[in-house]
């Protein structure tokens, strides 16, 4: 922690910033594509995905098993106060699991998994509550009025019932293990505040894992010094990201056009007839006339009145309206100043689609 | 404490998918039936300590298991008291620091509360009225106090206010704390006025209106006394709400006595900037101000590090490290006081002996140690003998009296230690040197093994009395503080000082040298003289003979100062070589100092950004694999993908195109270990050379395991993704460690 050092960390940091800029700039960008690799089809990718095999799987065990022998070490981190935090690279999912079903079978164990996209804390929090309450039921320990449901709760009653100081002993816990608190799922700041809130309640430890670079930027001093009170530990496991990983793009299978395509077919299907022939048309056009902008609003309106597709202008913009909505047609101004409709997809996609749409 | 798990066995992992998937889920519920077994006796510890070794072999492994259970339980048991000792101090002296302040706060209150009542008529029938009465502006004042807080970390004052909160409720006032929190958009108005019901009323409502705490106010019990709202973070909350709320309140005002204490962490015109001149001009104000960060972290260090004894203690990397993180990394006292809790559970954690500091508070702390070492394992023993600390001493014997006399030496000597840096900070102030600064100096090592060979090369025990080594010392290079050094600073300082003032440092000594008998007297001496001293000039001053020698009185005069003021700074410096012995140098110092700093560091700041890239770019030392340490630098197919690839990706600039990652990826996993892998190579001319795969290694797979790793490289933020406008490209985030 020597000053020098921290000057000349962040020097270094600025210098490699820069650095890795001056690459990007006087060496030609590489202008090679994507679509020049010979990529295999998506399902294929997907189940070679699932079929990796792991490298090192002794070495990760042995790696796992090595923190075990800090488990005592971490409960009595959670006993004195604190909040666990682990990081390193690999999936700290059966790390943590692990950690609380060997360790903390004295207590009850509520999981919260950030790494899925839709959480709402306050019905984790109505779990917690819950499973506290059914505790202190069987200690009898619980305050004679009759407790309402804790669905109905306001969440600040939730946290002051699980901040409540129902009992001095330590084996009224209730440990929250949290897989990626820094997970889509859990980064917004009011999730954390409330996260924050929830490790402070004197009844909540929490261990937690993370995986984000960046994640301490979640968290301000009065969150990380007084609420959430963490104790670092760097445990890297080495472990594929497969749960947490399972709702991200593969990189090499959206970016074809085949893709988007299918996308498209999946949305005109579930669309009327007269709403795919319209499509048609304007793909029909699209394809004999592809040097042009679109087609023009009054042209498009024309051939759909000839084919008896719509019977006036208003039913004609509701279909597009919804095209839009669904990104299957875009407009763009032509030359002459008209609003053009265009289907943003190349003409070979175009004519498969065509195809399959029959 | 813990179920101890056998380490062959994998961990076990949970394979049910659906739990994957679920937000949330209850993973176990806790089984209640180790209740008793959780109540180890005293009695029951002795007894199983005591046990002879004769035993059988298999009794006494399971013995010693028993044993490591029962003293982690002391060590828990420890921990607690003694955590509680220090948790105790601190808040005292917080407490004691704003003991001013907040009666300062409190009488203002109190003479506010009279000035509302005597500007309106006030009448409990009037306050259950609906609407406010119609009154003339001045009534319309909100008695305010700004607390200026001197610190823009409001973390640390969240506590203040919390004790002010605390100390007015004790005077029967009602209070209420509302944060920045309350006062946003969202919520608006609505939910600081719903705060403000829930602390004083106790109610839950959803539609919150004033009149209800109208309502409440008017109740025989609740009337008649002022309602403070203290509002701790004043900067940080939505400047148009807090107006609104301002404005709120200044209206009902007249019928409940609505008081605001407002903290400012910034400068005194920051609600100026903050609030609008209509809600501005209902505050009445009053300025209080805080002490510093700073002063308040001398005052910890004084009551809780030095003054006190908690059987725990720092080494010197420990407290410089602390030192360190609190002047440049954080500056918060709540941090520091979080980095003492951590080290002092570390601490009990790793050191097996460090139940024993738990001594300290024993009344008879000789024979707690006497009965404690008694009962200790052989065991136990020998690792108290093995400590580093004792091997530099040679001891005689490896009994428990050694052990328990030890400890109480270390007490011994930590007391006069305190007592020595408590009479170097005093006169260190006159020089406004913080005690933190002298406290990391004097802990560390070096300065009593300086300070040694330097007493050794003197003459002798009385070389401070001839006059060749008297001016030497008086000279303050050639002694043990280094000229520089905090402690010099502050023993220089006390031949400057002039007589009042080293009266009065004299005086503050004599307190601090209680139980210091020898150095008590000589200061006590000391006094005596300067008394002495002091007489005869005031005499002289009365004589009138001695008028006419102004001059040579003068002169007389300083040198007599100046004889007096060497004598205490010659005692300072003897004080300095006798007694300031830094804790890391005495024997069973482990057993009540924690002088791990990596650990409490790394526990403390968790660095992921550089320690995930480290990870990648290192895997093999995590692994200890025999397979990828061979190639030294290089990368190896038998590698962790994502190390491979992010170990490619350092080549790139701040993007990388795909196309050439994918391609120097394949290469990688297709070179075997006799063509090691180039890292100068660029992207290109790798390219080339891949363009055919060898056999073995599918082409679906090797896409499989880019896509992958590109994810997992997602997941820790290394990367981000193409963007419509770059669509072979992903961006890197992180140059360099």
């Amino acid at each position: 922690m020597d000053p020098k050092d921290g000057d000349d960390d962040e020097f270094g940091f600025s210098r490699n910033y820069f650095l890795a800029k001056e690459i990007g700039g006087s060496v030609k960008k590489s202008s090679h594509k994507l679509s020049d690799i010979n990529l295999v089809d998506e399902e294929e990718l997907r189940e070679a995905t699932a079929g990796i095999a792991s490298k090192h799987e002794k070495e990760m065990a042995s790696l796992l098993n090595s923190y075990k022998n800090l488990y005592s070490k971490w409960l009595l981190e959670l006993r004195c106060g604190f909040s666990l935090l682990m990081y390193g690279f690999g999936s700290k999912k059966a790390l943590l699991e692990d950690f609380a079903s060997t360790a903390l079978t004295e207590f009850s164990v509520v999981v919260i998994n950030g790494y899925l996209q839709p959480i709402n804390i306050k019905h984790a929090v109505i779990a917690i509550a819950d499973v506290l309450w059914d505790q202190l039921k069987e200690k009898r320990r619980t305050p004679n009025k009759i407790q309402q449901p804790f669905n109905s709760q306001s969440m600040e009653d939730l946290l002051s019932f699980l901040d409540g100081p129902h009992a001095k002993e330590s084996d009224c816990f209730i440990y929250v293990v949290v897989h990626n608190i820094d997970g889509p799922g859990l980064r917004d700041s009011e999730s954390q505040q409330y996260l924050a809130r929830i490790a402070s309640c004197s009844q909540v430890r929490l261990v937690v894992s993370i995986d984000h670079v960046n994640a301490p930027l979640l968290w301000d001093k009065k969150m990380v010094h007084t609420q959430f009170k963490w104790c670092w530990y760097h445990v890297p496991t080495y472990a594929p990201y497969k749960v947490e990983g399972v709702f991200f793009p593969l990189i090499l299978a959206n970016s074809g056009t085949a893709q988007s395509a299918k996308t498209a077919i999946i949305v005109l299907q579930s669309l009327t007839p007269n709403a795919q022939s319209l499509f048609k048309v304007i793909a029909e056009y699209q394809i004999a006339n592809s040097d042009e902008e679109g087609l023009p609003m009054n042209k498009l309106y024309m051939m759909c009145r000839e084919r008896f597709l719509v019977s006036s202008q208003v039913t004609l913009n509701s279909h597009l309206t919804e095209f839009k909505d669904h990104e299957l047609v875009k407009t763009r101004r032509s030359a002459d100043g008209q609003d053009c409709f265009y289907i943003p997809l190349a003409s070979e996609a175009l004519e498969k689609l065509l195809q399959e749409l029959g | 404490m813990s179920p101890s798990p056998s380490p062959d066995s994998p961990p076990i992992i949970s394979d049910n998918a659906e739990n994957h998937l679920q937000p949330f889920f209850v993973l176990h519920k806790a089984i209640p039936k180790k209740r008793e077994r959780k109540q180890p006796t005293p009695a029951k510890t002795r007894r199983k300590i005591d046990l002879s070794p004769a035993s059988s072999k298999s009794v006494e492994s399971r013995d010693e298991e028993g044993d490591d259970h029962r003293y982690e339980q002391l060590r828990i048991e420890a921990f607690d008291l003694i955590w509680s000792k220090i948790e105790a101090a601190i808040k005292d002296v917080l407490r004691r620091i704003n003991t001013d302040l907040f009666s300062d706060v409190h009488r203002w209150v109190a003479e506010s509360f009279n000035a509302i009542k005597s500007s309106t008529t006030f009448n409990i029938s009037d306050v259950k009225r609906p609407y406010p009465m119609e009154t003339d502006k001045i009534s319309k004042q909100l008695f305010t106090a700004f607390i200026l807080t001197r610190n823009v970390e409001f973390v640390d004052d969240l506590l203040t206010f919390g004790e002010l909160s605390a100390h007015l409720k004790s005077h029967d006032f009602h209070v209420a704390n509302l944060s920045s929190a309350d006062f946003n958009v969202k919520n608006g108005v609505g939910g600081c006025l719903r705060s403000l019901l829930r602390q004083l009323i106790m109610v839950t409502v959803d539609t919150a209106d004033i009149a209800i705490l109208a309502a409440w106010y008017s109740e025989a019990e609740n009337y008649d006394i002022p309602i403070v709202v203290i509002i701790d973070d004043t900067e940080r909350c939505n400047g148009t709400i807090l107006a609104e709320f301002i404005i709120m309140l200044s209206e009902w005002v007249v019928k409940i006595p609505f008081i605001l204490v407002m903290g400012v962490a910034t400068t005194v015109d920051a609600p100026q900037k903050l609030l609008r001149s209509k809600a501005l001009q209902h505050l009445q104000t009053c300025l209080f101000t805080l002490g510093s960060p700073l002063e308040k972290m001398d005052a910890i260090i004084e009551g809780v590090l030095v003054k006190s004894n908690f059987g725990f203690y720092f080494g010197y990397k420990v407290a410089v490290f602390l030192r360190n993180y609190f002047l440049r990394h954080d500056g918060t006292i709540t941090s520091f006081i979080r980095a003492l809790k951590i080290a002092c559970v570390k601490h009990f954690a790793m050191e097996p002996l460090s139940f024993l500091g738990k001594g300290i508070f024993d009344e008879d702390s000789q024979g707690f140690w006497n009965d404690k070492c008694s009962l200790l394992s052989e065991a136990m023993l020998n690792y108290a003998f093995d400590l580093p600390s004792c091997k530099r001493e040679i001891l005689s014997e490896r009994t428990s009296d050694i052990l328990a006399q030890g400890l109480s030496k270390l007490e011994r000597l930590q007391k006069n230690w305190s007592s020595v840096v408590m009479c170097l900070y005093e006169a260190g102030k006159f020089h406004k040197i913080q005690l933190l600064d002298i406290f990391c100096e004097v802990l560390d090592p070096d300065f009593l093994e300086l300070r040694a060979s330097d007493y050794i090369s003197g003459e002798g025990k009385n070389f401070a009395k001839t006059s060749s080594t008297n001016d030497r010392l008086l000279d303050g290079e050639n002694f043990t503080l280094k000229k520089g050094t905090f402690t010099a600073q502050a023993v220089h300082k006390i031949r400057d000082l002039p007589m009042a003032s080293l009266f009065q440092l004299l005086k503050i000594w004599e307190k601090h040298t209680e139980k210091m008998a020898e150095i008590n007297h000589k200061v006590k001496e000391l006094q005596l003289a300067l008394k002495v001293e002091d007489d005869v000039k005031s005499l002289k001053r009365k004589d009138p003979g001695v008028q006419g020698m102004s001059m040579s009185r003068s002169r007389l005069n300083v040198v007599k100062r100046s004889a007096a003021n060497d004598e205490a700074a010659l005692l300072a410096q003897n004080m300095v070589r006798d007694y300031l012995t830094p804790v890391e140098c005495t024997a069973f110092h482990e057993v009540v100092c924690f002088k791990n700093a990596d650990i409490l560091q790394s526990a403390l700041i968790g660095d992921p950004r550089r320690t995930i890239q480290v990870d990648l770019l290192q895997s093999h030392t995590y692994l200890h694999c025999s397979c990828c340490c061979k190639g030294g630098n290089g990368l190896l197919p038998s590698m962790h993908d994502t190390s491979i690839m992010y170990n490619l990706a350092q080549e790139h600039g701040d993007l990388i195109n795909l196309h050439d990652w994918y391609q120097s990826f394949k290469q990688t996993l297709s070179s075997n270990t006799k063509s090691k892998h180039k890292k100068q190579q660029s992207p290109v001319s790798k390219k080339k050379k891949a363009t055919h795969v060898p056999a073995g290694i599918d082409e679906a797979s090797i896409q499989a395991r880019f896509c992958r790793a590109v994810t997992e490289l997602q997941i820790t933020g290394l990367l981000r993704m193409p963007s419509k406008r770059r669509p072979d490209y992903v961006q890197r985030i992180a140059f360099g460690l």
